[in-house]
């Protein structure tokens, strides 16, 4: 337990460092964009922040996220490449040929319903108290009725979709940057904030804690990842097939997504200004999707 | 009285009719996507055919000037005219090349309006497109030029379309200026056509 506190501290303050260097290094006319909470924002003033950014070509050129490390995190992303076209892809070819889709819609249902808790951990460590019954419902639903997860009743039936929280994004609600971009070899995208954010994540992933080989850990997070690949819908080969870059054409996707990730926002506790709970927590009408 | 009050309402109705002859942002962004379902369902047309029509269909709802400003950026303004013609039409070929190749893709999906915003000559329209257990939310950005709604931007899931253009774009020309960014884009709209990924 000790070791595992350390552990964590010691990513912490890696994070502080990268982050306080970052600061450091940017100057004022190299300003990164930070996420903004639009529940906080006016509906008049959400409404220029969804759309004011495109506009004005003259303001200074704002950067999605640094990349420091740029040529090797290419190096990564031609390995990564490689390893999707001759390896990952070919496999999930193989299984979406043998497993019916309904099945591996329902095996990525039980993996998704056995990490619960780092999206409701997330949500409670970000105030979200809304999003963490969310999660609990949706747990509980889909356990029993759904039958340990394998059918999405929550979602299928009440219409109460999944809340999607990590570490992460609990970093970047509470103001912290990316830090950097990192390409991480088999992973993919991520950068200093979010690949510290999985580490943290892995923690709360059941699967740590089911005394487990590390063989049979792996192969598990294989098995998830080779299942999402094979209900993917070529995304990759489509981003590789029409940008002129796909290095920065996933880089900035990525950024943007993880920005609406953060900065999205379906409740947001303010101590001194609402009520303590959001009343809708206890309304269950709302919570099966009537008006 | 009653007839009085009937008067007043037709009359309400009729201005309200008038100030609304200008289809609204949404109503156009439905005639965009229903124009191009209509396509993609009709089995009668190959997928040739299909992306023929649909190309001809979708532009005229496109802000093209605008998207290419906005794609470039800072660098719009450093452009020769003549740089800028070229890239706008280099632009709409890779734009065209990227979104006709996912049709079928979507042919199978419905589309759900939940929002329309409208701020002075802005507008953002929120839609969901539902195709098998997916959901996919695509928000359009929009701006009254020339009588008319256009739409400028795709926001899907929360990646800005434009804005993802121009940050590659804007990092190819910081490298290798406007003649290599052109040259790629060339290379791009020439192969797309040719290279089919293998399903």
């Amino acid at each position: 337990m000790l070791k595992r506190m350390l552990i964590l501290l010691l990513v912490a303050a890696f994070l502080c460092l990268g982050m306080q260097l970052f600061a450091a290094q940017q100057g004022p006319g190299d300003p990164v964009i930070v996420a903004k909470r639009t529940a906080d924002l006016s509906p008049d003033e959400a409404f220029d922040a969804d759309f004011g950014d495109d506009l004005g070509a003259a303001e200074v050129p704002k950067k999605l996220i640094s990349d420091p490390l740029e040529p090797l995190n290419r190096g990564v992303f031609w390995v990564n490449d490689k390893l999707y076209f001759y390896l990952f892809k070919p496999i999930a070819r193989g299984y979406r040929l043998v497993v019916p889709r309904q099945a591996r819609v329902s095996v990525g249902n039980v993996f998704s319903n056995i990490a619960t808790p780092i999206r409701a951990g997330n949500a409670l460590l970000q105030l979200k108290f809304r999003d963490f019954g969310t999660e609990l419902y949706r747990f509980v639903i889909n356990t029993t009725f759904g039958i340990g997860g394998l059918f999405d009743l929550a979602e299928s039936v009440a219409g109460v979709k999944p809340v999607i929280e990590d570490f992460g994004q609990t970093l970047g609600y509470y103001g912290s940057g990316h830090g950097f971009y990192l390409v991480l070899p088999v992973v993919g995208p991520s950068s200093l904030r979010d690949g510290a954010g999985s580490f943290v994540d892995s923690f709360a992933d059941p699967f740590r804690y089911a005394d487990l080989e590390t063989l049979e850990y792996f192969g598990i997070k294989f098995w998830d990842a080779e299942n999402r690949l094979s209900l993917d819908r070529d995304t990759y080969e489509g981003i590789v097939r029409d940008s002129i870059d796909p290095y920065l054409f996933i880089r900035a996707a990525y950024a943007q997504r993880r920005l609406a990730q953060v900065g999205q926002n379906t409740y947001n506790i303010n101590l001194f200004q609402n009520p303590l709970f959001d009343t809708d927590l206890f309304d269950p009408f709302d919570w099966f999707g009537f008006e | 009285m009653m007839k009085k009050i009937f008067l007043v309402g037709l009359l309400v109705l009729i201005s309200a009719v008038y100030c609304y002859a200008v289809p609204e942002p949404q109503a156009q962004v439905e005639t965009m996507v229903n124009s191009v379902l209509s396509v993609m369902q009709n089995p009668e047309l190959s997928v040739e055919e299909k992306k023929e029509q649909i190309s001809g269909r979708v532009q005229q709802f496109l802000d093209i000037a605008s998207m290419s400003q906005r794609t470039l950026g800072t660098y719009w303004d450093g452009a020769t005219p003549e740089q800028r013609r070229y890239f706008s039409e280099l632009f709409v070929k890779v734009l065209e090349g990227t979104y006709l190749n996912r049709i079928d893709d979507y042919s199978d999906g419905a589309v759900k309006y939940q929002k329309q915003r409208v701020k002075d000559d802005k507008a953002i329209i929120d839609t969901v497109i539902v195709a098998k257990e997916l959901e996919i939310p695509v928000q359009y950005k929009m701006i009254f030029v020339d009588g008319r709604w256009q739409v400028f931007d795709l926001v899907i899931e929360g990646v800005s379309l434009i804005r993802n253009y121009r940050e590659s774009y804007g990092e190819i020309i910081r490298r290798e200026g406007y003649e290599g960014l052109f040259a790629l884009m060339e290379e791009k709209v020439g192969a797309a056509p040719q290279e089919q990924v293998v399903q």
